[in-house]
Order: structure tokens, then C-alpha cells, then sequence
């Protein structure tokens, strides 16, 4: 695990692309009506009209790299068709002497009304890990988090504790590198659940001091100013409208 | 950037004021390095995701469920099962990007059946029935959710068989997995000031 990996990948171009401008709590908004939308409804038509779309703006309207994006969603095709093959074989309709038998394996009989349904959930994860790519590719948590405090009046002493943990991620690679290097030099097996408690330990003094030089500075002890002001913009009534208007056009296709 | 563009008020007096900032930190921490191991996890489960019945990858789920369990073991307050099961899932969500924003529906899920178990003992018993209730409450929370979300077609059969080894998973992993982390954390020194 290298650092790089886990550090966000929020470059310049997709940060002042159309979808980067977007407040992140609006496409937030967007991927969790989308969810609730695709959890609607069992044909495979709606989630592949929203993954391409997902897909499609992410390229265009957030400046993500094809490559970049497809790195992303890579590991995750595997799981869907994972979760695809369990609906497959181990369908409700399959029993059902009434459905159409496609093909036996083994003890199990798999049914056309299984293939459908399977179809629909593949579809349906490559919707949601598609959405979510874009959002993580195209929102900076700063922003979020700003966002949250903002407009969304979520306690700032919570918000932005959260955010100086989130600082942490970049030295949890270090910090497991170093405790791996440790068990080397001592002859121990690199990979051992014992790694975890070492990584604890580390982060808690790290948040421990954080917190001190935190409420040194009166850290949430008073009224607050605010550094970085976020507004909600047209911008952002648009996205959320047309992302409403192509998620209802998508759930009718399927009808 | 620019300076003082509004106040915000102060953080309100609420049953939350009686959070330290040293609370928020270490609970949003602890979350946070679930956070990375969720993305380790993510790619072990990954590795089983042909294992058919699915049960047989299943096993593995309690680990998601660990900071809604660890992390009040050692805060005890109001909040920190849900705050630590989100700040975790929010990393898988904006910084390792598996399952996108459902992470933050699953981790509010999660962290929200674990939160209703300890709120139901008034906050103040940290028996390991008490955690393994937590955790399995969690994992019921878990299998719901997934059942509507990915498994809608699944059998009754397979439906009941997951949630015997989900919630064996959490038991093993969130509750004795939670108090063997406290051991080992109580005997490192961090756990000072701390009721844990």
C-alpha cells in the first residue's frame, strides 16, 4: 500500500471542471436519490442508462481521465459480477416450477427470470461504484466538510475534527511501512493483525496532540469565522435538477 | 483566501457539548484508520467474491462493523458508535472510492443499529454481552440493507444463512475483536483519561 493510493485524486482540472464546481453535498444529494432510485426497480435498463450517464459527465463535465477512472472501477467489476452470480444461482425464482429453465449446475436449476434479475443487480452496482468514482473524483473533502458546516449547519467542532483526522491517512502509509519495516528487522512476519494495533497507537497520540495544539488555539471555544465561504450557486440547482429529471426519465425506461 | 465572511455560532449546548475536543479527534481517528483497513478489506473480500454461496465470503463482514463497536468502548458517549462508523465509511467513500456513496448509507446504517444498543443502556454497561449485542445489532442492520441494495433476488434460505454468518462475523470481529484492541491499547499507555 503506497501513500499515493490513498491521498485524494483531486487534480486542478477536475477541481475547476463543471461537475468540480458543483458543491459536493449537491452531488452527494444526487448519488443518494440515484440510490434510492436504482434500489427501485429490478430492470437492468435504468442503472445502464445511470452509469453511463455517471460515466459520461464524469468525463466530460468533470475532466476525469479515462484512465484514471477506469483504474478506479476495475476492482469493482469483479464484485458485481460476484454478487450478479449469488442472485444468478441462488434466485427466488429458480425453485419456481413455473419459471423457464435455462441450464442446470450441478444441484441447482438456474431459470431465465434469474438471468434478468441478476442482470439488473450487476447493473445496478456498476450504477452506484460508477456515481461514486465521479463524486470522489470531481469533490474535495475540504470543501465537503466546509459545505457541511456551512449550509448544511453540521457541528463545526465534529466537521472539522473530522477533517484533521482525514490529514492522518497520508501517515497511516508511513506509519504502516515503518511497522512493517519493524517486524522485518525483528524477523516476523510483514502482514499480522498485531499491525493494527500499531497503527492505533500511533494514530491516537497523533490525535491526542492534535488536539491540544487544537484547543490551544481555542479551537471551538467561541464564535466561529469562517475562512472559506461557500454559497449555493445556480450552478448547483441546475446539476441537482437535470440529475433528478435524468434519474426519473431512467426509472420510467425500466416501467 | 479570503478572511471572515460570517460567524458561525458556537458549537450549541447540547447533550454532544460533553465531547472533549481530544473525544472528537481520537473517535474521527480511530475512524479514520478503519477507514484504510476497510479499503484493504474491500479487496479481501474481492478476492472471494466467486465463492459461491456467497456465505462462504461472509465471514469476513464483521471487520466493517469494528470502529461502531471500538470506538465507544473507549469514548462512552452519546454518538461515537454512529460518528466513527461514518467518518470510516466516508473514507472509503471520498478517498478510496469502493462502493461510492453507499458506504455512507451502509456506515449510517451500521452505526446507527450499534448507537441504539448502548443508547438503550443508558451509555453505562460495557459487558461483552452488551458489545456482542451491539455488534450484532449492526450486522442486522448490515444484512437489511444489502438484502434490498444487492441481494433482492436471493432465497429466504440464503437470506437467513447470511445473517447467522454475518452475525457470527461481527460477535468474532467487532465485540472480542474490540476487546482485544482495548487490552492491547490500555497496555500501550494511549488509553489515558480515557473510561476504557
Amino acid at each position: 500500500m503506497s501513500a499515493a493510493m490513498l491521498v485524494p485524486d483531486v487534480g486542478p482540472a477536475q477541481r475547476d471542471s463543471l461537475l468540480g464546481r458543483t458543491n459536493p453535498l449537491v452531488k452527494l444529494g444526487i448519488a443518494l436519490a440515484w440510490l434510492i432510485g436504482l434500489g427501485l426497480t429490478l430492470d437492468v435498463r435504468p442503472p445502464l442508462v445511470l452509469a453511463i450517464v455517471a460515466l459520461v459527465s464524469g468525463l466530460l463535465a468533470g475532466s476525469i481521465r479515462p484512465r484514471v477512472l477506469l483504474w478506479r472501477l476495475a476492482p469493482l467489476g469483479l464484485a458485481a459480477l460476484g454478487i450478479a452470480l449469488t442472485n444468478l444461482l441462488f434466485s427466488t425464482h429458480n425453485p419456481d416450477p413455473l419459471a423457464a429453465e435455462l441450464f442446470r449446475v450441478g444441484p441447482l436449476r438456474v431459470t431465465a427470470e434469474a438471468v434478468a434479475a441478476a442482470a439488473g443487480l450487476g447493473a445496478r452496482i456498476i450504477a452506484i461504484v460508477s456515481v461514486g468514482g465521479v463524486f470522489a473524483l470531481t469533490s474535495d473533502a475540504t470543501r465537503l466538510i466546509d459545505s457541511l458546516v456551512q449550509l448544511a449547519h453540521v457541528s463545526p467542532r465534529f466537521a472539522y475534527g473530522t477533517l484533521a483526522a482525514y490529514q492522518a491517512v497520508p501517515r497511516l502509509a508511513d506509519d504502516l511501512a515503518t511497522l512493517r519495516g519493524a517486524r522485518r528487522l525483528r524477523g516476523l512476519r510483514e502482514w499480522h493483525p498485531r499491525l493494527l494495533v500499531g497503527m492505533l497507537v500511533r494514530a491516537i497520540r497523533h490525535a491526542e496532540q492534535l488536539s491540544i495544539a487544537m484547543d490551544a488555539r481555542g479551537f471551538g471555544s467561541g464564535p466561529r469565522s469562517t475562512c472559506r465561504p461557500v454559497a449555493w450557486t445556480p450552478l448547483d440547482a441546475a446539476v441537482g435538477a437535470i440529475a433528478l429529471v435524468i434519474l426519473v426519465a431512467a426509472l420510467l425506461l425500466g416501467r | 483566501m479570503s478572511t471572515a465572511a460570517g460567524a458561525q455560532p458556537a458549537a450549541s449546548p447540547s447533550r454532544f457539548a460533553a465531547w472533549r475536543t481530544r473525544d472528537i479527534l481520537v473517535t474521527a481517528v480511530i475512524g479514520v484508520v478503519f477507514g484504510v483497513v476497510f479499503w484493504v478489506w474491500n479487496n479481501v473480500w474481492a478476492a472471494f467474491a466467486f465463492l459461491q454461496p456467497s456465505v462462504l465470503q461472509d465471514w469476513v463482514y464483521g471487520m466493517w462493523l469494528v470502529p461502531a463497536v471500538l470506538a465507544p468502548l473507549i469514548i462512552r458517549k452519546p454518538g461515537a458508535a454512529l460518528f466513527a462508523e461514518m467518518v470510516a465509511a466516508s473514507i472509503s467513500a471520498l478517498l478510496g472510492s469502493q462502493w461510492g456513496p453507499d458506504t455512507l448509507l451502509s456506515g449510517f446504517i451500521q452505526g446507527m443499529a450499534a448507537e441504539l444498543v448502548f443508547a438503550a443502556t443508558g451509555y453505562r454497561r460495557w459487558s461483552i454481552g452488551v458489545l456482542g449485542a451491539a455488534a450484532v445489532a449492526s450486522a442486522v442492520g448490515a444484512w437489511a440493507h444489502d438484502w434490498w441494495l444487492y441481494y433482492a433476488d436471493v432465497s429466504v434460505e440464503l437470506q437467513a444463512l447470511r445473517l447467522v454468518v454475518m452475525g457470527l462475523s461481527a460477535v468474532g470481529f467487532a465485540a472480542f475483536g474490540s476487546v482485544a484492541l482495548v487490552r492491547s491499547l490500555r497496555k500501550a499507555g494511549v488509553l489515558e483519561g480515557f473510561a476504557a
